[in-house]
């Protein structure tokens, strides 16, 4: 779900990269600071991101018929944190509009805001908050989430750029947001369940690459697998 | 099934221009597109790059076709709802939909902005190699551990874009992808699959690194230089789209 080269007028294109600027610069900040640290940081990262890309680049098995893509963002957020998924998102993008001519460049700013930012801030609020009742079930929310988040922020973003004669932003962003809703909602739910059960296969094959990655603490771990055998 | 648009730049028919070129003209024509208050700029730029990206650049005519249909599919449904939501004096409608004088406008403008702005960005896609960009940004004084990251991404999305496909085959040929439920099982087990690989991927991409005295920053081959006549074409393309830019502003507010 992006909003295509060309299509954001001035002044909302300059303003959406003024507001992710700071995000993504902090971002890259701490990358920096974790491969001084950890040598092994950047090659990780970066088989990170080129997942993320693939991942966003498979057509996913659609209800509607409409060719949809996964975002990715969500399950980034769980793995690496809201920072790094941020600007793993931002060259991801970037990498989409020039590879696959999905975003674009004078987009990108609101773009990256959407998929880069608030979708990964919602996941990750959301995986951290509900992990502790059942660990696929917050899986399955902070994905579903993460891409409802992107896609109302697309909305939001369209709206606020042309607002409605009578009603406003509020009344073109219900128009906006029962458009996409057609095929971002079964999307999310798509992209939810399919990052729970990637989550299951990952707990299965190499449980501690999770446990490295902090996303689940020792003991849930054991409580998991001692409730699966 | 994934042919993607970086493969073409590396044997176009522009790979001897300068790449800061190519960049700066990109950029001015989508700053142009969305300067440009009438649909008169972006179809000027489309037709110029389009021709460009077609007849100097040697890109098959209908991948560049077929190319256009992703962005205006986008277009086409956004502006609809841009029209739909204008205001001004009816022009018709539709039930409790009322379409505008404006509105109608509004749309034309954007659909033909987003064609502008695609032409633009497929001509910086297609004409110039991901290898080359790297080497422009970092000259630009791009942070380094974002220039190093993005050239990692860049080399592992071919290794992993590889991967996933093989697997992909695999499992089409075990009819994973045979009913709704499969494939979301099948999808899943892909993605976990891809991500395993990956991650044992990276640890021996470390190893690999440290024993070529990886330092944190990769070299880059020399970009090509500018030459005068293709600076001139450049020159003349920049400045007669400024001009209708500035007639067709001055053309608005009279």
């Amino acid at each position: 779900m992006h909003i295509m080269e060309g299509f954001l007028p001035h002044p909302w294109w300059e303003i959406w990269f003024v507001v992710s600027l700071p995000f993504i610069a902090y971002g890259v900040s701490r990358i920096g600071r974790m491969a001084r640290e950890r040598r092994e940081t950047l090659p990780l990262l970066a088989v990170a991101g080129a997942f993320i890309f693939v991942l966003s680049s498979l057509k996913l098995p659609s209800v509607t018929g409409s060719c949809s893509h996964p975002t990715g963002t969500g399950i980034g957020a769980i793995l690496f944190g809201p920072w790094i998924t941020s600007v793993l998102s931002t060259i991801v993008l970037l990498y989409q509009a020039l590879f696959l001519a999905h975003g674009g460049l004078s987009t990108l700013g609101a773009n990256v805001f959407s998929m880069g930012i608030a979708g990964p801030v919602v996941g990750y609020l959301v995986y951290r908050a509900s992990q502790r009742f059942n660990l696929y079930l917050a899986v399955f929310l902070a994905a579903a989430l993460a891409d409802l988040a992107t896609y109302i922020v697309t909305s939001l973003q369209l709206a606020l750029a042309f607002p409605a004669a009578d009603g406003g932003v509020l009344l073109s962003l219900k128009a906006f947001a029962a458009v996409f809703a057609i095929t971002q909602v079964p999307l999310a739910g798509i992209e939810g369940v399919i990052s729970a059960l990637m989550f299951k296969y990952i707990l299965q094959a190499r449980s501690e690459v999770l446990l490295r990655l902090n996303v689940i603490s020792k003991p849930d771990l054991v409580k998991l697998q001692e409730g699966a055998t | 099934m994934h042919r993607l648009l970086d493969d073409y730049a590396h044997e176009n028919g522009l790979r001897d221009v300068s790449p800061k070129l190519k960049l700066a003209i990109g950029a001015f024509s989508i700053i142009a597109c969305i300067a440009s208050p009438t649909p008169a700029v972006p179809l000027a730029v489309s037709t110029c790059l389009s021709a460009a990206v077609i007849a100097l650049a040697r890109i098959p005519w209908r991948m560049y076709i077929g190319l256009t249909a992703i962005p205006l599919s986008f277009a086409l449904l956004s502006a609809t709802v841009v029209a739909l939501l204008s205001p001004g004096e009816p022009l018709m409608s539709i039930g409790a939909l009322r379409l505008s004088h404006e509105g109608l406008w509004l749309g034309v403008l954007l659909v033909s902005r987003t064609i502008g702005g695609a032409s633009s960005l497929f001509f910086i896609a297609l004409t110039t190699p991901m290898s080359e960009i790297f080497a422009v940004l970092r000259s630009m004084g791009a942070p380094e551990a974002l220039v190093e990251l993005s050239m990692l991404i860049y080399r592992y999305i071919f290794v992993l874009l590889e991967e996933a496909m093989m697997v992909h085959s695999a499992q089409e040929m075990r009819m994973g992808y045979s009913s709704v439920r499969r494939s979301i099982s099948s999808f899943a087990m892909l993605a976990s699959v891809l991500f395993i690989r990956a991650w044992e991927r990276g640890e021996k991409l470390m190893l690999a690194m440290d024993s070529r005295c990886y330092n944190g920053m990769m070299p880059l081959g020399e970009c090509n230089a500018l030459r005068t006549h293709h600076l001139v074409v450049s020159v003349i393309y920049i400045l007669s789209i400024t001009a209708l830019l500035l007639v067709v502003i001055r053309g608005g507010s009279a």
